[in-house]
């Protein structure tokens, strides 16, 4: 929804950043429009190629494992990452068990304390609230 | 990115939303990377088969007049396209004149009230900072 400090990354970082994402929407089993909608939009945003995208939804069906997406990667992409991944996990309203144990592996190959990704997934739950306003306005 | 009701309209409405946002991309017959990029992410939200994106992307290149992206668009539909050529318009940090007016005549064509675009457009800087508080943690986690 907003300029998302992706832009300048490589094809190759950004597929793995949509791999995860993946993932993460997989991760309780069962896979719902909001999940494929806010992947889309991310995917989108990124402005991954719509070829790589169509290789990146097969994933809905069997993902690519979490340590496989996140090798070798540094630390600033995984924490982008997470920060969207923490989005994707919040999209149904609430964080499966599965959800945030696959959040905080990926904190953990980003070194990012507990403290930090729980500031995190309180910011997201902010941005939820500005976006519900939305519907007070119109 | 946020939840989101696009992707639950009709596919017609989901696809004249699109069609208003490509008309506001180019209103002022320059596209930026960062417009290009919230068009791209909301062509994601709304879910079109691969068919309608390239249509809408044709739209990129050829817009319709604001009558014609206007058809097929319900309340709700509008509504939506509205909130989200406001965050479109702003999105390379300055809403011009030009978009500006294309906002409020579809405010005007939606019926809303006077002051829609302008709350609207108060909204999204709200949604601004809050980006960029994500951006702040990001960066105190650096090393």
């Amino acid at each position: 929804m907003f300029p998302d400090g992706l832009s300048h990354r490589s094809p190759q970082e950004l597929r793995r950043y949509a791999e995860v994402l993946v993932y993460i929407a997989a991760a309780d089993g069962e896979l719902v429009r909001e999940e494929i909608a806010v992947i889309e939009a991310m995917m989108g945003r990124c402005m991954i190629h719509p070829e790589v995208r169509v290789d990146i939804r097969s994933g809905f069906e069997h993902p690519v494992p979490l340590e496989q997406s996140l090798m070798d990667l540094e630390h600033g992409l995984i924490r982008f990452i997470l920060r969207d991944a923490a989005f994707v996990a919040a999209i149904d309203g609430s964080y499966d068990p599965k959800e945030i144990k696959a959040l905080k592996a990926i904190a953990k190959a980003g070194e990012v304390s507990k403290e930090d990704l729980s500031s995190l997934l309180d910011w997201v739950g902010d941005g939820w609230n500005w976006y519900q306003d939305f519907s007070k306005i119109l | 990115m946020l939840p989101d009701t696009v992707h639950k309209l009709p596919r017609e409405e989901r696809f004249a939303y699109a069609r208003l946002l490509a008309y506001i991309a180019r209103i002022d017959d320059e596209l930026t990377i960062d417009e290009m990029a919230m068009f791209e992410q909301r062509l994601g939200t709304a879910l079109l088969s691969p068919n309608q994106r390239e249509m809408i992307r044709d739209d990129l290149r050829n817009p319709p007049s604001l009558e014609e992206c206007m058809e097929n668009l319900s309340g709700e539909a509008g509504r939506l396209a509205l909130r989200d050529a406001v965050m479109m318009a702003a999105a390379d940090g300055n809403v011009d004149e030009d978009e500006r007016d294309a906002l409020e005549d579809i405010s005007e064509v939606l019926g809303l009230k006077e002051d829609a675009v302008d709350q609207l457009l108060q909204w999204t800087v709200k949604g601004y900072r809050w980006m960029k508080e994500g951006y702040d943690i990001l960066d105190n986690l650096e090393e």
